[in-house]
């Protein structure tokens, strides 16, 4: 099996996925599969689920009282929901960046270093991958040399890209967004963007967004959720230029959301 | 008006800025007068309180010396040193009780217990809190003076006087934690971050500076209450060199020797006395709490936005 092959089995895999509030379902019978390296956009109307469906990939949503997921989401074939299954182990594999940064109030350094010192992870090595993550993030130039200054300070473009560095620095293979350039101005934003282009190349990345363009300017595949529902699924391109469903149409048009 | 019709639409004279017209001058008269009435009020509390530190200063400073730092209280004479003693070491581990429980309870009832168990934690708590005082020190001279059979020492004191502490410095906790920014939760967690880990090494450092806040609040209490005391830790004229001997504290001097028959001559004198040096104590904790309070809170400049 060549490099090629192996990235085009899916990391991800949703199969029937549905999640309940106490009174109602948030998703129906959702399922899908995402290829590793490359970048997935979910877009959907305000309230159609999608960041509770991005937090069924990652088990945050366990964080939530009250919701119960059926179904399964399969991390290289594994449910994610099986019983033996350690969702700090889960977490540690699948990252996630949320859509307000959130920084902790620390210094730059040990913001970036927090998932290793979880992992007990010696100095030098901790050092380094601070260094390398920052690099990744596109920040090492702009703040390599301070460090030690609290993190709080920084601007909150600046937040939300340490963020990613954060993220980074525990070696996920997936990372999830949740709008995660909606809180930022479009310079920031932009610069935000740009990485996902740098990410692809080494991650399974899913973003969720309600910015029609972002999507189309970033992810090569896109998922269009509905009322809880996965309408569509399917290149960006064709989804955008010739959607298979009139919901998605009217959607991409603006006719509603 | 006239100068709305003469001017270009959206352009004015600059005048306008300063022109206020009928209403909004009466709504600045009136903001202005709020802002009086609340100053008044403010010298009505204040008031009491500078009058009291006066009354405490001018009865306790002619009559002290050196001596009542040091000495022993010797028949109507002497210093307060043991009561000095007493009150470090009781209210030392009180606090150190109270913290410990009140803390714990706190993260518990924020982080761990579910709904149901935390709205009765937090009615617990509270309740704890409105248990008089007098009440505790009963419980706590029967508990522990009688029926364990320690009688009047040190440790009855300070364990009755940390479980009366103890709601003070839970309450501060559970309301700092629960009032941390939920992200921050979330992003500890998605880092793989266990609840106790996301506990100790984000919520803690974010609820500190409150949290110390309770704790003074608490001690200060704790300095200030005769009345968990004067059933448990007894009195001692004496300083201790045990925790099983009964011990005196400023709190009880100043109830027993104030307003008693025998109060007369120096007996007042020496409760006037452990007045001001409880004043003194409080006041240094509280400028101490503050300094550290400060520099903790310093770090967290922009998290609330
Ligand atoms: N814990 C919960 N309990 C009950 N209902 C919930 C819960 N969380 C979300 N919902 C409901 O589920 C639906 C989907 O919410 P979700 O936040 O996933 O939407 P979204 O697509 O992310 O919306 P937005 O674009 O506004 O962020 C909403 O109708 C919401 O009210
Ligand atoms: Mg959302």
């Amino acid at each position: 099996m060549n490099a090629r092959a192996a990235d085009s089995a899916p990391v991800l895999s949703v199969e029937h996925l549905s999640v309940f509030a106490p009174t109602r379902r948030i998703l129906s019978d959702i399922s899908i599969d995402f290829p590793g390296r490359d970048v997935t956009g979910i877009i959907g109307p305000s309230g159609c689920g999608k960041t509770t469906f991005i937090r069924t990939l990652n088990r945050m949503i366990d964080t939530t009282p009250g919701l119960r997921v059926e179904g399964a989401v399969r991390y290289r074939g594994q449910d994610i929901y099986d019983r033996a299954v350690n969702p700090v182990l889960v977490r540690q594999r699948i990252g996630m960046v949320f859509q307000r940064p959130t920084v902790f109030p620390m210094s730059i350094y040990e913001n970036v270093a927090f998932g290793l010192r979880l992992l007990r992870t010696e100095e030098e090595t901790v050092e380094e991958v601070v260094r390398r993550s920052l690099t990744r993030a596109g920040l090492w130039g702009e703040i390599g040399s301070r460090l030690d200054q609290p993190a709080l300070e920084l601007s909150g473009g600046q937040q939300q890209r340490l963020c990613i560095a954060r993220a980074l620095a525990i070696e996920p293979r997936v990372l999830l967004f949740d709008e995660p350039t909606s809180s930022l101005d479009p310079i920031a934003a932009q610069k935000v963007e740009e990485l996902f282009a740098e990410l692809r190349r080494d991650y399974t990345v899913i973003i969720v967004t309600h910015n029609l363009q972002q999507a189309a300017r970033v992810a090569s595949r896109t998922a269009f959720l509905y009322q809880g529902q996965l309408v569509e699924f399917g290149p960006t391109e064709e989804l955008f230029e010739r959607p298979k469903e009139r919901l998605t149409q009217e959607y991409i048009t603006g006719r509603f959301g | 008006m006239t100068t709305a019709a003469a001017a270009p639409a959206g352009i004015g004279d600059g005048g306008e800025l300063r022109r206020a017209s009928g209403r909004l001058r009466r709504r600045l008269l009136f903001d202005r007068a709020i802002g009086w009435i609340l100053l008044a009020a403010f010298a009505v509390v204040l008031f009491p309180l500078f009058d009291m530190l006066y009354w405490v200063s001018a009865n306790a400073l002619p009559t002290m010396s050196w001596g009542t730092l040091t000495e022993n209280q010797v028949g109507t004479g002497g210093g307060l040193y043991p009561m000095i003693q007493g009150t470090f070491v009781i209210v030392g581990l009180a606090t150190a009780l109270a913290v410990g429980l009140g803390v714990a309870a706190g993260f518990y009832t924020s982080e761990y217990a579910p709904p149901s168990v935390a709205r009765l934690a937090r009615i617990a708590g509270n309740l704890l809190a409105g248990v008089p005082a007098i009440v505790l020190g009963y419980f706590g001279y029967f508990l522990l003076v009688i029926y364990a059979g320690w009688g009047f020492s040190a440790l009855a004191g300070a364990i009755t006087l940390g479980i009366f502490m103890t709601p003070y410095v839970y309450r501060t906790t559970d309301v700092a934690l629960s009032s941390v920014p939920k992200g921050q939760r979330e992003a500890a967690l998605a880092l793989g971050a266990r609840p106790h880990q996301y506990l100790g090494r984000v919520a803690f450092r974010i609820a500190l500076p409150t949290v110390l806040t309770g704790v003074f609040f608490a001690m200060a209490l704790g300095l200030g209450e005769a009345a968990p005391l004067y059933y448990t830790a007894g009195f001692n004229s004496y300083p201790i060199s045990n925790l099983t001997s009964p011990t005196g504290t400023l709190s009880v001097v100043i109830y027993q020797f104030y307003d008693n028959p025998a109060s007369f001559g120096h007996f007042l004198a020496l409760a006037f006395q452990a007045a001001f040096l409880s004043i003194v104590i409080v006041l240094g904790l509280n400028v101490a709490v503050q300094l550290l309070s400060d520099r903790y809170r310093r770090r967290l400049r922009g998290l609330y936005q």
